[in-house]
């Protein structure tokens, strides 16, 4: 599954519904920052605080999907949005069709406090364009692996963990073509997970119907991937959902493992942009300073079960490597694929459809 | 408007009897409403227990076929030396038990070794069961009811959960929701080397389940963790399949102590919300899947628009608006009664008042009743007697009262405005008929030394001897009169002639002449006329009277006791000639 329907699953997941986020109706007589972000993102507290600080009303009007997201941003030439909460795979759209504009970094001192990996942003794809930044990082999720720790020694340290016989019939993956298309290449060396060469294919077919091979299921949502762990007393799980996933896990008692494999960890990474129909950049600048604040920071992990870009989580280390998700290079082919290796076909019957 | 004591009453009393009929009703309402809520509630409750029995039965019919397929030879022999024959067979016995189920739209032998490759596999598709080319077969060891299936002992059946099918090659599966039921191919000695698979179509049992409910009856089914599977609204089934959660207990509060284990069964009511149209009465329940299951558990509802419960009640309260508005035309009815029978008495005492103040007397009075009202108009009565009687008396002194002001209150006879009257009309008559008329006036000689000697006693005895005297000899038509003192004036009509009146005049001046006895006293007065008439000495009364007057004066001053007419017979003749 691609970070849209997962952005979806958040939303209701994370239980706030959108009572936090519906649209402040009226615009004051001051100056008005009109705020896009996904639910839990721009807290009722945070915002008030802002709103105290600059003398200026916020309007936060929530979406649930990258459609509704991508309608809000693309109207009238982002006139109707200053600033807005977008994935790196999103945002090179609104590049491209010219709706941001390049974040004033000297008005964002806090980007100084955030964790080097999110400080580099040239090593983040997509976030730098003609030299400029055009978003800032806020908050990110992984995908690692989760294990039981009776079962496992040493904690699994790569993605081929899941290919390994010996944990046969009790591995759990998540039932996704675009993502497992991915892990098949990390586990295979290939240089981008997101960049299948032609003849990588086949062997990434054969690669997943390995996969397939050693699974005991494949789930969708995060409880079901609980009801199943427990049903296959599976012993090792690709936690699609993350930390919020670990969660779930340790309130329903399961106290697992939390690693990132080495080939890294798949991971969406959700940034603030400026719209280029602003016009008030400076006020958006501030904005995006005031929820790299330890105030917004911490909510973001009590509250959303995410992960903030000022603290690295209990669970990981500064040197574990994510690998912020990208468009992959074709991703209805994964997905077409996916649907007979999932549906149990196998490889020749794969490659025929 | 102003309205009387009888209406005030009436509607006092309409209103009390409405407002008592009123409230009974209302309670008589409310309870029956209460009462039917309740039994709608119960009956959901009941026919919810019935349908969750019917979807054990479903389970267990599947179970049946399953295990008819599970223990044929074939099954055994095509999983341990796959003969055609044997693999044939199993198809053949696939594709009739297919045929037989409508509801059945996969059945497959899947085996355990190869990952889970299908052994046989049958396909309900447009056309009926199409057995599936060995070639197009898939391995199924990562579905959890095959790894769960081959756990199982044999005889037993595990449920898949119940969601979208999205395993290609399905034919008309594809995309539907779907479980999957299984039962384990064991050898001899108990090891399970495959599974049979009965993939079961859910909207076609969940359509024959909802075409034995009653008119109106909602059914909800949701898996444990509240996912809709069945729902009215059809975009609310299996939400979870395309990453929107629609959970029964986010629409149906009351249900999240189900979805928690902390109850079996619920009723409750539901009113409109966001997801419901009109308000509900609802029974949920918890429903063990009894066997291995991916989902566990059930929750299974029915639901009933509280407008159809209360449907009979509205009957009901139509009959209960009836009664009301009859017993509020009855307590109508009766107050006006009532309150004419109040009113009608003191009517009548008003309207004798009223003919009383007109001077009539009312008889027909409620004296006889023995009540207030009875004491009311007895009193009345007495007190209209009694002021009668008042005004009879006071009539009689007025009619007295008039009568002192016309008369000499010493001697009887007329005073002067009597006179004066009198003397008007006789006048009045002259004018209109010619009626003559004439004047004497008469004036005591002595008089004033009777009363020096004899005090004004005696005065007065002669004075109204002489009265009687002047009264005694003159006509009944005349009017004699005292003016004051001891003037005395008759009016004399119908005048004849002189002669008459002289005659009188002489009549007069020898019956005064009569000494009078007063105690020892005689007492004598002799008395001076002066006569005038019509026409002769005018025709108004000052004319008359001072020509009377002048001739009497005449009289006095020729040594009294005489008369004179003012003007003699001679000048008459004279005059009328």
């Amino acid at each position: 599954m691609d970070a849209c329907s997962r952005r979806q699953h958040l939303g209701q997941w994370s239980a706030l519904g959108l009572a936090f986020g519906l649209p402040i109706a009226h615009a004051a007589r001051a100056r008005t920052l009109r705020v896009l972000a996904w639910p839990g993102y721009a807290e009722p507290e945070v915002v008030k605080a802002f709103e105290a600080a600059h003398q200026v009303k916020v309007v936060v009007t929530t979406i649930d999907s990258d459609e509704a997201l991508w309608r809000r941003i693309s109207a009238r030439a982002g006139a109707d949005v200053d600033v807005f909460a977008i994935n790196t795979a999103q945002l090179q759209r609104c590049i491209h069709q010219g709706l941001v504009q390049p974040v004033p970094m000297a008005a964002i001192p806090a980007a100084a406090q955030q964790l080097p990996r999110f400080r580099q942003v040239q090593h983040i794809q997509g976030l730098v364009h003609g030299g400029q930044t055009m978003a800032i990082p806020f908050t990110y999720a992984e995908m690692g692996l989760m294990y039981d720790r009776a079962h496992f020694a040493q904690p699994p340290t790569s993605i081929t963990a899941l290919w390994d016989g010996r944990h046969q019939g009790r591995v759990l993956v998540y039932n996704g073509g675009t993502h497992n298309f991915s892990l098949a290449a990390q586990a295979l060396g290939l240089p981008s997970p997101f960049r299948l060469a032609d003849a990588d294919w086949p062997t990434a077919v054969r690669q997943l119907i390995a996969l397939r091979r050693n699974v005991a299921a494949f789930y969708a949502q995060p409880e079901e991937s609980l009801a199943l762990f427990r049903q296959t007393q599976a012993v090792l799980m690709l936690a699609n959902y993350g930390s919020q996933q670990l969660q779930l896990f340790n309130q329903a008692g399961l106290k697992l493992g939390y690693a990132i494999p080495k080939e890294g960890a798949l991971a969406w990474l959700d940034c603030w942009a400026i719209s280029r129909g602003t016009p008030d950049a400076a006020l958006a600048a501030a904005w995006i300073n005031h929820l790299l604040g330890p105030q917004a920071s911490a909510l973001l992990v009590s509250r959303q079960g995410l992960s903030n870009t000022v603290q690295e989580p209990p669970y990981s280390q500064p040197n574990d490597k994510l690998v912020w998700l990208e468009p992959p290079e074709d991703d209805e082919r994964r997905n077409r694929l996916w649907g007979r290796i999932v549906s149990g076909d196998r490889f020749a019957k794969v490659m025929a459809a | 408007m102003k309205l009387g004591i009888a209406a005030r009453l009436a509607l006092v009393l309409a209103l009390v009897g409405a407002l008592a009929a009123g409230l009974t009703g209302y309670y008589i309402y409310q309870a029956s409403r209460d009462i039917m809520v309740a039994s709608a509630k119960a009956e959901l409750l009941v026919s919810a227990h019935a349908m969750a029995k019917r979807m054990a039965g479903t389970r267990e019919s599947v179970s049946r076929n399953l295990r008819l397929l599970a223990t044929h030879p074939s099954a055994l022999a095509s999983l341990q030396q796959p003969t055609p024959t044997a693999l044939n067979s199993m198809a053949t016995l696939f594709a009739s038990m297919m045929q037989a189920q409508p509801s059945f739209i996969q059945i497959r032998l899947i085996g355990r070794r190869e990952h889970g490759l299908e052994v046989v596999r049958v396909d309900r598709a447009q056309a009926g069961p199409v057995r599936i080319a060995e070639g197009d077969l898939q391995e199924k060891g990562h579905y959890a009811y095959v790894s769960e299936g081959l756990k199982l002992a044999a005889g037993q059946t595990y449920l898949s959960r119940l969601a979208v099918s999205h395993e290609t090659g399905t034919h008309l599966g594809e995309g539907k929701p779907t479980v999957v039921m299984v039962m384990p191919v064991a050898d001899p000695a108990g090891h399970p080397l495959g599974v049979v698979a009965i993939n079961v179509d859910l909207e076609g049992t969940f359509d024959l389940l909802l075409a034995d409910l009653p008119r109106g009856v909602r059914m909800y089914l949701a898996n444990s963790t509240g996912d809709f599977l069945l729902h009215p609204v059809e975009a609310m089934r299996f939400g979870f399949d395309r990453g929107l959660r629609h959970l029964v207990q986010d629409q149906m509060p009351p249900t999240l102590a189900l979805v928690q284990r902390r109850v079996n069964e619920l009723v409750f009511d539901l009113p409109r919300g966001e997801h419901v149209d009109s308000p509900l009465v609802a029974a949920f329940l918890t429903q063990e899947t009894e066997v291995a299951s991916g989902d566990g558990s059930f929750i299974l509802g029915l639901a009933q628009p509280l407008a159809d419960v209360l449907a009979t009640v509205n009957n009901l309260q139509g009959a209960i608006v009836n009664i009301v508005l009859g017993l509020s035309l009855a307590s109508l009815l009766v107050a006006v009664v009532l309150a004419r029978a109040l009113s009608r008495p003191i009517n009548a005492i008003g309207q004798a008042a009223r003919f009383f103040a007109q001077g009539q007397v009312y008889t027909t009075l409620p004296t006889q009743r023995q009540d207030e009202i009875g004491d009311l108009a007895r009193s009345f009565s007495r007190m209209q007697d009694q002021i009668s009687r008042q005004l009879e008396e006071l009539e009689v002194s007025r009619r007295e009262l008039s009568d002192l002001a016309r008369l000499d209150g010493l001697t009887g006879l007329a005073n002067r405005r009597l006179f004066d009257e009198r003397l008007a009309l006789a006048l009045a008559r002259y004018r209109r008929h010619g009626v003559q008329l004439a004047l004497l006036f008469l004036d005591l000689d002595r008089f004033k030394e009777v009363n020096d000697a004899h005090g004004h006693e005696a005065g007065d005895v002669v004075l109204q001897v002489v009265a009687q005297r002047i009264k005694a000899n003159t006509r009944e038509v005349d009017t004699p009169a005292r003016l004051g003192g001891d003037e005395f004036v008759v009016l004399v009509t119908a005048v004849e002639g002189v002669d008459q009146l002289e005659a009188l005049a002489l009549k007069l001046m020898a019956t005064l002449a009569e000494p009078i006895q007063h105690g020892d006293l005689l007492l004598t007065v002799g008395c001076s006329i002066g006569i005038s008439r019509t026409p002769v000495d005018g025709d108004t009364p000052e004319q008359l009277k001072a020509a009377a007057d002048e001739a009497m004066y005449e009289v006095k001053q020729a040594g009294r006791n005489g008369y004179r007419v003012a003007t003699p017979l001679v000048s008459v003749v004279n005059e009328m000639g």
